[in-house]
């Protein structure tokens, strides 16, 4: 029997998170038993792709407006063809920040929703939130946590003593809340601290200024050795303002590095991962976040059992995609 | 299961609970229960709620002295309802209130917090030509934190996944979830609003009608008009971090709707010259008060001038002033 082909669409231009989720797809051995992954690299207004010979289809685009009508005329062209669209972008947080209709940003989502056979949330806070929010039906909604290769990660060595080199990864925009971690690291004395950013984005000379003659805090621009810079880590950052998941938090728990988080939309499934909440979103509260990783008033680096978790993500994306997959495939086998 | 709660916080309020529980009790809606916390009170309070416990909905939940944001939290977390709504044990509900809220939450489900507007009520319980009377719909996040819709803490209910969005549980107290932030002791009511308003895409709605009976309270000390100052201050520091574009772009106006709401505080309490540095505040800080409610603020900015230079306190003129402006007003 032919082996299924399966397209992934994409949007994403940027080495963030979304690109190595669907390298994952094609790169890990359970998901490649089930059908070969192509991974197609799309224009975010033009939904334009040939699924001819395909079997299924499964977006990770970012839905607007603007898109509705190429994504609408994706839907007419393959009308039997199984989509399932996995949810990267949107959350509450990010509705709360920077959407001024919401009855207008709802009806899109619910209008590109109803185009597909299944939506992925890619954490429970994100599921529930859709659920609450009637973005779609339940029978049609599950969620998955995304996943990369965490294997490099779990490889390094936990780190020795005191927690005194901190991080923030990811792009330097508003979102990741990396101007407030930059101002907290700034009012918390300790001149053996030391704050490492990395990563580029049009945030980076505002985050420098904050920063100005602070030596301890230094910036490193974007690795393409993700594994490598953690090893240079005690603890990873994430003051995120919305974030859908954050694999950032995923890949330092796994290294057993200690993970602060702001509770918002997917960080709330870090928090279950073994990821040390932080109250809110004040200077204060996270100047006496980092001040207690630094004294250990957090428990102990990387221990007990917390990181199991998420070194699990891995293959709890392979089950919950596997199983997925297998059913929309065979939902399409029983219809042709 | 209960379709709606409503918490009454009380502290040293045996006088004026009975008054509370009884406006509660004639509710037209019936499928509720009432959680009173006595939060350490020393007057009696408990003594005051005992003959309403033979009501079955009625409940008392004890604790050691929180402040208010302790002892609402204490009350969601022993309630039930669907929706969740407060009422001070200073105020009233008038009769319909909770009908109107329950059919609003269920008419909107974008809607997390449903408030209405309120009549004072003086120190003897005595409804006073004052009301407040807020924007019911188109209320974002910059309106509330500007103008402050929702008033005061006895107008307001809350959907239970609206609460859910907003607890934490601090690291000292585990199994205590917070949903006000107990660290304030006033500011606490704007600050949940706002942390709503900034964090989550719950929106809030009014229903029309003055259902809330809202006490003034008699210790108008001008000494606490600097004190909220300062916590309103500590809540926008809280709260800044979270969206500084959105800070950058409505701060300024918020603070000299404050510094006029404080001059009016302090008119009240008969201190002309702080209520006059306050309008002075106001003034150089924002043109939006001016632009927006110009009556308001020059009919304040006068009282407060007056009483300063001749020790008339004008607060007769200003509530027959006051009537008479358009909706969307609030404050005292």
């Amino acid at each position: 029997m032919r082996k299924p082909v399966i397209l992934h669409l994409t949007d994403d231009t940027t080495p963030g998170g979304v690109m190595r989720v669907t390298e994952f797809f094609t790169r890990s051995a359970a998901l490649s038993d089930i059908a070969t992954h192509k991974v197609v690299r799309l224009n975010r207004r033009r939904w334009d792709v040939d699924a001819r010979g395909a079997d299924l289809l499964v977006s990770h685009m970012t839905m607007n407006w603007r898109n509705f009508p190429s994504r609408t005329r994706l839907r007419a062209q393959y009308p039997d063809l199984p989509m399932i669209h996995a949810e990267h972008s949107y959350t509450q947080g990010f509705v709360a920040q920077r959407v001024f209709n919401r009855n207008r940003f709802f009806a899109m989502l619910r209008s590109g929703y109803s185009l597909f056979d299944h939506v992925v949330a890619v954490s429970r806070t994100q599921r529930d939130w859709m659920k609450a929010r009637n973005l779609v039906s339940g029978a049609r909604l599950s969620a998955i946590q995304s996943a990369v290769d965490l294997s490099a990660f779990a490889a390094l060595p936990r780190p020795q003593g005191a927690t005194r080199t901190f991080g923030l990864i990811g792009r330097l925009e508003s979102q990741k809340g990396f101007d407030i971690a930059i101002r907290a690291f700034r009012a918390t004395p300790g001149n053996e601290l030391k704050l490492q950013v990395w990563g580029e984005g049009p945030q980076r000379a505002r985050l420098e200024a904050l920063a100005a003659h602070d030596p301890r805090i230094s910036f490193h621009g974007h690795s393409d050795t993700p594994a490598r810079l953690m090893s240079g880590l005690d603890a990873v950052l994430m003051p995120s303002r919305w974030e859908a998941f954050g694999l950032v938090a995923c890949e330092a728990l796994a290294a057993r590095r200690k993970v602060l988080v702001a509770r918002v939309d997917g960080l709330n499934d870090q928090v279950e991962n073994g990821a040390t909440p932080v109250r809110d979103h004040s200077v204060s509260a996270w100047s006496n976040a980092i001040t207690r990783a630094a004294q250990n008033l957090d428990g102990a680096p990387g221990s007990g059992q917390q990181n199991e978790s998420a070194l699990k993500v891995g293959s709890r994306f392979e089950q919950g995609w596997s199983r997925l997959l297998r059913r929309q495939l065979a939902a399409e086998a029983s219809v042709s | 299961m209960t379709k709606a709660s409503v918490i009454v916080p009380a502290f040293n309020s045996a006088r004026t609970v009975a008054d509370t529980l009884r406006s509660l009790q004639v509710q037209s809606f019936r499928d509720f229960e009432v959680v009173v916390v006595n939060d350490g009170s020393t007057d009696g309070t408990a003594a005051a709620v005992a003959p309403f416990l033979t009501d079955p909905r009625i409940r008392m939940v004890e604790q050691p002295n929180r402040g208010l944001a302790g002892a609402r939290n204490t009350g969601i977390l022993h309630s039930a309802g669907d929706y969740v709504g407060f009422c001070d044990a200073d105020d009233q509900w008038k009769p319909g209130k909770l009908d109107a809220h329950v059919r609003h939450l269920d008419a909107r489900p974008g809607v997390g917090a449903s408030y209405s507007g309120s009549v004072f009520m003086d120190d003897a319980g005595q409804p006073m030509r004052l009301k407040q009377s807020p924007r019911l719909r188109d209320v974002d996040a910059a309106h509330i934190l500007t103008r402050n819709p929702v008033g005061n803490g006895s107008s307001v209910m809350l959907r239970r996944e609206a609460i859910g969005a907003l607890s934490y549980a601090p690291r000292d107290k585990p199994g205590r979830p917070w949903v006000f932030d107990e660290t304030f002791r006033q500011s606490e009511d704007i600050e949940c609003w706002l942390r709503l308003a900034l964090t989550t895409d719950w929106s809030f709605e009014g229903v029309p009608g003055h259902l809330t009976l809202y006490r003034v309270a008699g210790d108008g000390l001008s000494a606490n008009v600097w004190r909220q100052l300062k916590s309103w201050e500590r809540m926008i520091d809280k709260l800044r971090p979270l969206n500084p574009e959105f800070f950058a772009r409505h701060e300024a106006a918020a603070r000299a709707y404050q510094y006029r709401y404080l001059a009016r505080r302090a008119v009240s309490a008969g201190d002309g010259v702080t209520a006059s540095e306050l309008m002075g505040m106001a003034l150089t800080t924002s043109r939006r008060p001016m632009r927006h409610e110009p009556l308001r603020t020059l009919t304040t900015y006068a009282a407060a001038k007056l009483l300063e230079h001749t020790g008339i306190k004008p607060m007769g003129l200003i509530s027959g002033l006051r009537l008479k402006t358009r909706p969307g007003n609030t404050g005292t």
